[in-house]
Order: C-alpha cells, then structure tokens, then sequence
C-alpha cells in the first residue's frame, strides 16, 4: 500500500509541477523576463559569412559581446567582420569594469574570423582549439551553417545527400564536442542550434534537407535531456526554428497563392530579433512565425490523411518544387550554395 | 476578396479534416483488409536479427513469395535463413553494409539479377552506440547515421527507381519512438532515427502522386530485442 501511495502522491505532485509551468509560461508572455547581457562573453558562430549568420553576428556585436565567425567562404566572412567591427567603433565608449585589484579595465570587444568546413571533423577540432588558444572559453555557441543540396532524391548525386548531413547534423556533433567540455567545467555556456520549421515537419523534394534539420533538433533535444539528466543547469539550449526566410536559400519556393499572406518569406532581421530574444531570456524554443506552433501541434494530434490535406490546402506538400525546378535551370555548375 | 473556387476550399477544408479523423477512427475500430503478398518480394536490411528476423518469418508466413535478407552477421542470416526455407518460403540472404553506399548499390544488382525486382523494402537496420555525447566515440557516432539514416537513402536510391517503374511497391521503415521524444545516453540513435523519420515523411508526401507505391513508417517503442537490452523504465 505504501508503493502505491508513493507513486499516487508523485503523481499529483508532477501534475502540479507540469501545471506550474503552464502558468510560468503564461506569465512570460505578459511580464517580459529581462535579457540577460553578453558583454564581454565569447560567441562562436558557424556559418558566419552570411544569411542569419551575418545578422546573429551583428546582434551580438551591437551587445558588446566577442565574435568568432567560422565559415567555409572566407570573402563573405571577412566581409561579416568588416561589419562587426563598424558596430564596435560606433558603439558608446564603453564603461569599464573594475578587475581583482579594482583597477579600471576598458573592455574593448573584438571580433575574429577562421575559415572551416564544419563538415570536417578534423577541421572543426583543429579551429576549436585555436580559439581556445587565441580567443578564450566559449560561452555562447550558435550552431547555424546549413546547406540544402536542391535536388530531388533520386536525381540527387549522393555526395551532395552526404553533404547536406555532414553540414547541417553531424557538423553540431564536433562543434558540440569541442567546447561543450568547459562549458561543462564552468557550468556555464549557451547552445543554440538553428535548424528549421523543416526540422518539425516535411515536405516533398527536400528529403536531405528535412532529413538533416530533423536530426539536427534531435541531437538538440537528446542533449538537452542529458544536460538536464546530469543536473548542468547553468548550460542553456535554445533551438530556432525559422519559417522560410529571404536569404535566398530556398529562392524560388512557393506556397499557396492565396495563403501566402499569412505566411510570407520571413524578413531575416525579425527572424533574428525573435531568436535573440529567446536566447537571450533563456527560452528552450522559437519558432518563426508563431503559426509554426499551430502546424506542429497540428500535427501532432491529427491522423496522417489529415494532415495531407492540411499541407494541400496551404500549398505546403509541393511548395518546395518550384525551388528544385530553379536549381535545375540555373547554369550554376556548382549546385550547392553553402552557407546561405 | 476571395474568389469562389477559394472560398469553396476554405468551407471544405473543416470538413475534410474531420472526414478524416472519422476515417481514421473507423480504421482503427474495424479489421481492414489486408493485402496479398503473393507476388511480392521483400527485401528485409537487418534481417538476421531482432525485430527484422521476426518480421522476415512473419511476411514468409503471410505468403510472400520471397524473402531476401541483408545483414552484416553471415551466421545470423544463414540460420533466419535456413529458419524460413524450411517453412516453405523462397529465402536468401545477402552480406551488406547498408552504411557503405557502394556495396548497397552492388548487392542491389546481385539482388536484380539472381532474384528479382523488390516490391517491399523492409528499412530496418539500425545500431546504437549508446553513450552521452562526451563519452562517445567520433568513429562510432558517425557509424550510427551511416547505418540508421545515409542507409536508407541509398537502399531507397537502389530500388525505388523500378518500384515507381512498375507502379508497384511498398517502402517501410522500422523508426523508433525515439525519434519523436528524445531520452539522455542514445544521442546518436535519436539523431539518426529523427533523420530517417523526416526522411520518410518527405518521401512519403512526394509518393502521394504515385498511387502505386506505398510508404508505412513503424515507431515502435522499446522492443524486448538485444538492441536495447538493460534498458528500464522506472
């Protein structure tokens, strides 16, 4: 009887917490919580060099935070740091903050620039360990660069499925690898994995690109299970899931004519002011537009047949063709873009 | 302003959802009919042990008319093997890597050539490495997607080509729960097997305009096979 007792009263006492949140949650949409401040604090970006790269890069500037760009195009990542450094010079001079001995330091941010393939493990542990070396530890890691080989499956030449994976998924597992440890020691860092509404639901044509950015959340979602499991709770995960956004990476997609108001290709900027608010209020997830929300849960509880009809009627379960059909025609010999 | 053909979509679109949330109950209240595998050839990856021995026998029992297994493990093939042979079932088995994308599309053609077409493929293969992050091996981390995930796309590239040739086929993926709610210490395995669920749906939805080709994805959760053998819940 005891057994049985123990277990009813964990029950109501999950029910309570599991309400519990609801509320908290609720209450965060009314009282905004504070943005907590990155001053002074290292940030890797990977995939710096453009599309939502290049504006996280700009946002964590403008917060005086330091900058570490990891891309493969090493033009576009200079040009990234050009940027970043003009938000550092025309920023307010900053106050400065007393060290040990109460000496007045200037803190002055700094941004810095290493060209890596975050496909090759090698690589990402060679350029991590640099950074160690010349930067310092890694507080905030934002896991971003991404490729789509734009291909149908069967018309797809299987090193560009390799790639796509390589890039979008497994890239996460050495970047997470190399600096998770002394985020582990110092029970501090963030991690924020960029992957896609196609992270939570398909579509048809894009089976690589689905495939990586679910994955992607997968590994997101398990390590955050382990952190929780190993109690590291000064290690925050927060996973961004935009809609379509207009960096040209998926140029070409449509969906519905008629729907397409409600769910216009996202402005890149709002897509990043969204997700640096909820990194920076710890939140676990963003999705962008909140629509999102309604599609996933949607899916969750709706039978498959449905949730056809679902994609049919927003136009979403071919949205990705005349994407793939524009891939097809443009005489770019290199069919991958990558980064964005 | 909304022109008829719209507006007509949008006061349908309530009733199709529930017209098939109704069909769905029904389906799942009522036995359906269940199709005939006489002509039909099943190739099963994994299928030497666990839940892919169990599924060879089964299909060989619903009256397939032949069962190809691919596997790594020649001795656990050969005994399946031999196990539905006696039954009276057609059956032979392949020793093939599904992670190593050269030996898939090589033994796909020994499979063309000394058997025949495949009309079901069974995407069963999986392992787990089964650590948290820091403590798993980089070798091993990968070797989880090659096998779980970047296997199906090339066993998908293999043989779905003549499936939608000849209008006929079935593609099934053994996934897992996992894929859909993650747990600490299979990392791995959660990666690969959200991939290979993603994989699916993409092709699934892409396989709505071939009537003849179908797609069924299993989540099964934790199975009393060796894979996860030890594994509690409370």
């Amino acid at each position: 009887l005891r057994f049985t007792m123990n277990i009813v009263v964990e029950f109501f006492v999950v029910s309570f917490k599991v309400m519990w949140s609801f509320v908290l949650a609720g209450a965060k949409w009314l009282i905004k919580p504070e943005e907590k401040s990155v001053e002074g604090q290292v940030c890797v970006i990977t995939g710096g060099g453009s599309g939502l790269g290049r504006l996280f890069a700009a946002e964590f500037a403008r917060r005086r935070a330091t900058l570490v760009l990891w891309d493969v195009n090493r033009r576009a990542n200079e040009e990234t740091a050009e940027l970043v450094r003009d938000i550092y010079r025309e920023m307010v001079p900053p106050k400065g903050f007393r060290n040990s001995v109460g000496e007045l330091q200037l803190f002055q941010p700094q941004v810095y620039t290493y060209v890596c393939d975050v496909s090759k493990r090698e690589s990402v542990y060679s350029t991590a360990e640099k950074v160690r070396r010349e930067v310092g530890n890694v507080t905030f890691l934002i896991n971003n660069a991404g490729v789509v080989s734009g291909h149908h499956l069967l018309e797809c030449p299987d090193e560009l499925i390799e790639k796509t994976m390589m890039v979008n998924c497994h890239a996460h597992f050495w970047t997470t690898k190399a600096f998770l440890p002394k985020m582990l020691e110092l029970n501090q860092g963030h991690i924020v994995t960029v992957a896609s509404s196609l992270g939570l639901f398909s579509t048809a044509g894009v089976e690589d690109y689905c495939a990586s950015k679910f994955g992607a959340i997968g590994f997101h979602e398990s390590l955050s299970h382990e952190l929780k499991a190993a109690s590291k709770d000064g290690i925050k995960m927060t996973l961004v899931c935009p809609f379509l956004v207009d960096t040209g990476m998926f140029k070409g997609c449509k969906i519905r004519k008629e729907m397409a108001p409600f769910f216009p290709p996202l402005k890149a900027e709002y897509c990043v002011e969204r997700a640096m608010r909820a990194i920076l209020t710890d939140q676990p997830m963003v999705c962008t537009p909140r629509t999102m929300y309604v599609v996933t849960f949607m899916k969750t509880v709706l039978p498959f047949d449905a949730i056809v009809c679902m994609y049919r009627f927003l136009g979403a379960d071919k949205c990705m063709y005349p994407f793939l059909a524009q891939r097809k025609e443009s005489t770019n010999n290199n069919g991958m873009k990558p980064g964005m | 302003m909304m022109d008829t053909k719209l507006l007509g979509c949008v006061v349908l679109f309530p009733i199709q959802i529930l017209f098939c949330i109704l069909k769905a109950t029904v389906r799942l209240l009522v036995p359906l009919k269940r199709k005939d595998l006489v002509a039909d050839v099943v190739l099963i990856t994994g299928g030497g042990r666990g839940i892919g021995r169990h599924l060879a026998k089964e299909f060989a029992k619903q009256g397939a008319r032949k069962v190809i297994l691919w596997g790594r493990t020649e001795k656990c093939l050969r005994e399946t093997c031999e196990e539905i042979a006696m039954t009276g079932t057609e059956c032979h088995y392949f020793v093939c890597d599904v992670g190593n994308r050269e030996e898939v599309y090589q033994q796909a053609k020994v499979v063309r050539e000394k058997v025949g077409d495949v009309t079901i493929l069974v995407n069963n293969a999986a392992v787990v490495h089964g650590k948290t992050l820091m403590k798993s091996d980089d070798d091993a981390l990968l070797k989880t997607q090659h096998i779980n995930t970047l296997g199906q796309f090339w066993t998908m590239k293999a043989f779905l080509p003549r499936m939608l040739e000849l209008c006929h086929g079935h593609v099934v993926c053994i996934n897992s729960i996992l894929s859909l709610s993650s747990i600490p210490g299979a990392i791995d395995y959660c990666t690969s097997k959200a991939s290979a669920y993603a994989f699916m749906e993409s092709l699934t939805l892409g396989l709505l305009d071939c009537p003849g080709v179908d797609c069924t994805t299993v989540l099964p959760f934790h199975t009393d096979t060796e894979m996860f053998q030890g594994m509690r819940v409370r």
